[in-house]
């Protein structure tokens, strides 16, 4: 899956003259933007696909859970593209006029993200919680505990390790998101994944762009050690 | 029961690792017997099962069938048939494919498949089932139409891998019986391992004992289970009451109760040396008079139906099973005196 | 009961996107406005008449289905030796799995441009279907794994012990019997490819871009309604794929979601 990576090799030999010129506030802030956008994802993504997650898992009509699978899914299907046009769309004042500029602002690029990572997250959770044994749920309420203390005490608990791992998924994927930032960003949010394109298709800097790709590499392998490890530790 | 030796294994050994599976393991198996290999979980019989079938190869050692060496054969080419026990019927196909299956790959014209395939399910007594998924059949079902596909192809020998562990007890019984049947009405030669030892004791015409990758004893059933070469068959054939005692002179004992037991063995016992006694419980007689009646406390009775286990004490705390035939009228703190024939008794090493 | 209600508005949010866009395809003008003033077909005619967008398709169906074609024996393969062959690192395996959903798709893109640059492929498809092999590898793999996983190996035993040599078990007894994973490989296959973006965009030129890529060009120069259209046909398709999966596959249990109870 290790794509050739030419790295910081150029024409001319090697040089480092690159990255260099990657650790510029500029740069850096992109680095740092993407990162706080990415964690703020993560977190919303987990709130809101919590609920979704567990109907999917607890649901006993199996119609049912076919219908929330495919509504999950279909999203996740469409593409990119589609998907965040159709944020433009809805965000934009055409349809409702919002009492914040949302298109084209880091609020919206953050609505866009979430509303992407849900069915990932959605689908990771669900496993783990359909995963919990029933009989511990039923042995808290044997005990005296109402419905809302068996999942504050019992159920919770037991899906971190679901949590987990999904967050270190869509973090991970966050992190390198290109088509949200381009579209909802309309230039002025920057993740990496954008200024990559910016250096390599537009500036034709291939040079920086592979640099600063190799940078967002380095980094994302670096999670992907850690997901593995948090994966290959707990069956999510 | 000499005869013609359809398969032969020649000092096979195979190892896993540290692990020795086959340790030397030397069988004749001979033209129509049916051979069962018994042991527990460990022993080995399923690996010699595998060398036989090819699926696994051994480190050592030769294999024969009808005289041809076939150790390093692939599994396709040695004519056997296989009766997994999971069965492995194939879900896709149905009944009638699944015992086609190995005429198919033998290339035998189409006419004569449906006629011998038909042949085969009337000999498994399915003959209507040609045409149903394997799924919707009952184990017992499904097992006859494996014993069908194994059969079909008229193999040189009939392998089984524990045929009967899946089915329920009364099931169980009916297939042994009808196993019998057909394996005695096509005349073939037939493996299977078991670790159960009614099943062996009463489906097979000789027994193979296995123990850590070895043979342990071979012979027909009631040599094993009446002179077990070996304390481990011994023990595992069987239930049998341990005594232990020190030798008086050639022929007694005396046991740690005081109680002086004659046993008529061919070998002479050392006096003063430690004797080890096996005495299987249906020989071990209540009430009765003779030599070796002594003295029991009745420590417990379970009713089991057709018989009763009688747990009983002897002086010094020592511990004997006996079982009777019915129901007793005896109960837990009895005493009671009990006899144990002199030629009853197995020696343990 | 909380619990149900925040559900359904977040199955909401979930779907808002969807509605707006299929009710922007209908909308008469370039305008958008809601409600709308009327109804109006002429984005569907725009989108399916638009050059770019046919050509785009075109490629999109070639690049599938050779990526799927290749990527498809490639995978089962992994997927049989992976399962049945004791690896010596499976934590790592399985994160190498799952790494084409994490890796940016910019950096690989990048990568791929540069190297197709050096070797002169540009303008060729084939860097196209080497990139979609690669990305839909995995899912390929993972999908296939499943059945292989269930796949009972005394089958194999037993097709061998009836006299059929190795290619001949994995023909008529393996193969039938990975058939739901292959359908599920394939499915998952074309969903990725067809919409496979970044990627793409980095190694296409207009002659051989696939949709996505000619949607994202569109959009960013483009505002009118067209899109709309055009999604709302992607969404029809998806919708339709993804319920005829379910139907013949039950995701529920690929993805690994099991009954309670």
């Amino acid at each position: 899956m290790l794509e050739f990576i030419p790295g910081s090799l150029r024409m001319g030999g090697f040089t480092d003259r690159n990255f260099r010129s990657i650790l510029t506030p500029q740069y850096l802030r992109y680095i740092w933007d993407t990162i706080v956008l990415s964690a703020a994802t993560t977190v919303l993504t987990l709130v809101a696909s919590y609920p979704l997650a567990y109907a999917l898992a607890r649901t006993r009509s199996p119609a049912r859970r076919s219908l929330l699978l495919i509504l999950t899914l279909a999203p996740f299907f469409t593409g990119a593209i589609v998907r965040t046009y159709a944020w433009m769309l809805v965000l934009g004042n055409s349809f409702i006029r919002w009492p914040v500029k949302l298109l084209f602002e880091p609020a919206g690029v953050l609505i866009g993200l979430v509303h992407f990572s849900m069915p990932a997250m959605i689908l990771i959770l669900g496993a783990a919680i359909s995963h919990i044994n029933p009989a511990y749920e039923r042995a808290a309420a044997s005990l005296g505990a109402r419905p809302a203390r068996v999942f504050w005490r019992v159920t919770f608990p037991l899906s971190m390790p679901g949590m987990v791992s999904g967050s270190l998924v869509i973090f991970a994927w966050t992190f390198s998101a290109f088509a949200t930032p381009e579209l909802l960003g309309g230039g002025r949010v920057k993740m990496i994944a954008n200024v990559v394109k910016d250096l390599a298709l537009d500036s034709f800097n291939w040079p920086g762009s592979a640099a600063f790709a190799v940078v967002a590499l380095a980094l994302t392998l670096a999670l992907l050690a850690v997901v593995g490890r948090a994966l290959g530790r707990t069956p999510a | 029961m000499m005869g013609k030796s359809v398969v032969a294994l020649e000092a096979i050994s195979k190892s896993y690792g540290t692990v020795r599976a086959l340790d030397g393991v030397d069988l004749t198996v001979y033209e129509g017997e049916l051979l069962a290999l018994l042991g527990p979980s460990g022993c080995g019989k399923t690996s010699t099962l595998n060398v036989i079938s090819g699926f696994v190869d051994p480190d050592h050692g030769r294999v024969l069938l009808d005289g041809e060496d076939v150790t390093h054969q692939p599994v396709w080419r040695r004519g056997l048939g296989v009766v997994f026990q999971s069965y492995a019927l194939f879900p896709h196909m149905t009944v009638a494919e699944n015992v086609a299956f190995g005429l198919r790959e033998r290339g035998v014209p189409r006419r004569e498949i449906d006629g011998r395939v038909a042949e085969a399910l009337k000999l498994v007594r399915l003959p209507a089932a040609g045409s149903m998924r394997p799924s919707h059949l009952s184990g017992g079902m499904q097992q006859r139409v494996a014993l069908a596909r194994a059969l079909v192809i008229r193999p040189r020998v009939l392998l089984l891998d524990e045929p009967l562990a899946a089915l329920d007890r009364k099931l169980r019984e009916e297939m042994r019986e009808e196993l019998r049947e057909i394996q005695r009405a096509v005349g073939i030669t037939s493996v299977f391992v078991t670790h159960d030892q009614h099943e062996a004791l009463g489906l097979s015409d000789r027994i193979a004992v296995m123990h850590a990758g070895r043979i342990e004893q071979l012979g027909l059933p009631r040599e094993v289970y009446e002179q077990p070469a070996s304390r481990f068959v011994a023990d595992f054939i069987g239930a049998s009451s341990v005594l232990e005692g020190v030798a008086v002179d050639a022929r007694t004992v005396t046991l740690p109760g005081g109680e002086r037991i004659e046993l008529r063995w061919p070998r002479a016992l050392t006096p003063d040396s430690l004797v080890r006694l096996l005495i299987r419980p249906e020989r071990v007689e209540l009430g009765g008079s003779g030599p070796n009646t002594v003295s029991a406390r009745v420590a417990n009775v379970t009713f089991l139906g057709d018989h009763s286990e009688v747990r009983l004490e002897l002086g010094g705390g020592v511990r004997l099973l006996a079982t009777v035939r019915g129901g007793v009228v005896i109960g837990p703190g009895d005493r009671i005196r009990v006899t144990l024939p002199p030629d009853a008794f197995l020696e343990s090493q | 009961m909380i619990a149900r209600g925040a559900a359904l508005l977040l199955l909401a949010f979930l779907t808002l996107p969807t509605i707006v866009v299929i009710a922007a395809s209908f909308n008469p003008t370039a305008i958008l406005s809601f409600p709308p003033d009327g109804l109006s077909l002429r984005w569907y005619e725009n989108a399916l008449t638009y050059p770019q967008f046919r050509r785009a398709a075109v490629n999109t169906v070639i690049v599938t289905a050779a990526s799927v074609a290749v990527a498809l024996p490639i995978g089962t393969a992994a997927a049989l030796a992976l399962v049945r062959y004791p690896v010596p690192a499976p934590g790592a395996w399985n994160a190498l799995l799952l790494s084409p959903l994490v890796i940016p798709g910019v950096a690989a893109g990048l990568g791929l441009l540069i190297l197709a640059a050096r070797l002169g492929l540009l303008a060729n498809r084939s860097v196209l279907v080497v990139a979609h092999v690669v990305l839909v590898l995995p899912f390929v793999i993972r999908s296939v794994m499943v059945s292989v996983a269930n796949l009972d190996p005394m089958m194999e035993r037993a097709a061998a012990s009836l006299g059929a040599r190795p290619w001949r078990v994995f023909w008529r007894v393996t193969l039938p019997l990975l058939r739901p994973g292959l359908f599920a490989a394939v499915l998952f296959a074309v969903i990725v490819s067809a919409n496979e973006f970044v990627v793409s965009l980095f190694i296409s030129t207009r002659v051989t871009e696939i949709l996505p890529v000619a949607m994202f060009t569109y959009v960013v120069n483009y505002t009118d309604p067209t899109m709309a259209a055009l999604s709302t046909l992607f969404i029809a398709a998806t919708f339709v794929v993804v319920f005829v999966a379910d139907r013949l596959l039950r995701l529920a249990t690929m993805f690994q979601i099991e009954d309670p109870r």
